[in-house]
């Protein structure tokens, strides 16, 4: 047993790759995330509004991807989809596709869970006000939901930031992707694998600082009281 | 069997469902190593964790800590790729597959579990005390039969977590429901297109995640739950 990590880090086109990897991982997953949160707003709106069939069918979503493995999902859209209906996207397209879609089901449980958490008596005070329903879900409800719901939210965007290293098994060249172009080449799997988890544990503690940071700014009304 | 399935759907279809359910056995059986595996590792560090021991608590946390933060990818490649070339040995794939899983789920269990005993309030295990219990004794009369209650929901819903994290482990070359779906996948038969057999895998996964799920839900409407349960996904 000898462990060579100087096998990576000597090589600066290694740590090139590796600085590219993280960076697409970072970028793909944001844009996942946030494309993601207004799929879910969405998702949870009509099931809060209670819209017939479009609730139901919201409901089978949500449940569906909560219910399979992100990578069955992955795998599907970015294999079964292309030959069904006939496009070719780039790679990185698919993983978008497959992430914004896994995201948004776990995303919209979060906010379903943020609408119950505000009381009736302040809906019915913003009916007494003569505000309409729109107004009062994305003016009365929803802020507080996602306020109150933020911790969730970014620990469910951490732990889902995670998961996308399944992402590198359809070609992506994210940080998974990295290593195992690295591993390739130098045969050091141990050492490679161990850098990459480092690598992941360093972003998210950085994701999680960040978000922390976001709340305070984001929500200063929520936290001064 | 398989030529009732042969039967009923013809060739291919037959054979592929056949082969699907087949190979779903050892995601299911990779599961319950885990989940048992994780439960008992996870046991032990929960201990750890609570007992009055500042250098024991502070390693059950950094357990905790770094295996709840460490992507399951990540684990079954150091598992399952890296050590085994560290070492210069071949470490059977179960094994491989088992240990990753088993150290996955017994961060989260542990985690879980932890949460629960010290959700209750410190009056338990202050009266347990003036009755002149011990340790041990106060865990396994008092705070555990309380403990398990709540922990019972968020439990059965990491179950989903973990069969869902089972599909990962085709990558170092178990062979479970979702290598063999992606290897008729990848072949050129007919009427075993992707667009056919991963929504068929999926429905599988679901058959087997959804009873769980909604169980999770209602015995966290019956016995309550830990008020922070960490995240989930995969």
């Amino acid at each position: 047993m000898d462990l060579r990590f100087f096998e990576i880090y000597r090589r600066s086109d290694y740590l090139w790759t590796l600085l590219e990897g993280a960076l697409f991982s970072i970028g793909l997953t944001i844009c996942a995330a946030i494309i993601g949160f207004a799929f879910a707003l969405a998702l949870s709106g009509v099931r809060f509004a209670q819209v017939p069939y479009i609730r139901n069918v919201a409901t089978c979503y949500v449940e569906f991807i909560r219910n399979t493995p992100l990578i069955v999902q992955l795998f599907f859209v970015a294999f079964g989809l292309p030959l069904l209906l006939g496009y070719q996207w780039p790679f990185w397209a698919h993983a978008l596709l497959a992430l914004v879609l896994n995201f948004s089901a776990y995303f919209s449980e979060i906010l379903r869970a943020g609408y119950g958490t505000v009381s009736t008596g302040q809906r019915e005070a913003a009916a007494a006000l003569g505000m309409g329903n729109l107004l009062i879900f994305f003016k009365i409800i929803l802020p507080q939901a996602i306020a109150k719901m933020y911790p969730s939210l970014a620990s469910q965007f951490i732990f889902l930031f995670l998961t996308t290293g399944v992402i590198s098994e359809i070609g992506v060249n994210d940080l998974t992707q990295a290593g195992k172009f690295i591993d390739s080449r130098t045969f050091r799997t141990f050492e490679v694998f161990f850098t990459l988890t480092v690598l992941y544990i360093g972003i998210s503690l950085t994701f999680k600082i960040i978000l922390a940071g976001l709340q305070q700014r984001l929500f200063a009304w929520q936290v001064a009281r | 069997m398989k030529d009732l399935f042969v039967a009923v759907l013809g060739a291919p279809e037959g054979v592929v469902l056949f082969q699907l359910i087949v190979a779903t056995q050892y995601t299911i059986y990779l599961s319950l190593i885990a989940f048992i595996g994780g439960g008992i590792v996870a046991a032990g560090i929960t201990i750890l964790r609570i007992i009055p021991n500042k250098p024991a608590r502070f390693l059950a946390q950094s357990y905790i800590w770094f295996f709840q933060s460490a992507p399951l990818l990540m684990l079954l490649f150091l598992f399952g790729l890296g050590v085994p070339r560290l070492l210069g040995f071949e470490v059977n794939i179960w094994i491989a597959a088992s240990l990753a899983l088993t150290l996955y789920s017994s961060a989260y269990l542990a985690e879980v579990w932890r949460g629960a005993i010290q959700s209750l309030p410190d009056g338990q295990w202050e009266g347990a005390e003036a009755l002149g219990l011990r340790f041990f004794q106060t865990l396994k009369l008092v705070i555990l039969p309380q403990a398990l209650r709540v922990s019972l929901a968020p439990t059965v819903g990491f179950m989903v977590q973990i069969i869902k994290g089972t599909s990962l482990a085709y990558i170092i070359g178990f062979s479970d429901l979702m290598s063999i779906g992606k290897r008729w996948a990848n072949a050129p038969v007919e009427g075993t297109e992707p667009f056919i057999i991963y929504p068929l895998m999926a429905l599988i996964y679901f058959a087997l995640c959804f009873p769980l799920s909604r169980l999770a839900i209602r015995l966290e409407k019956k016995l309550g739950t830990v008020a922070k349960t960490p995240p989930v996904a995969a």
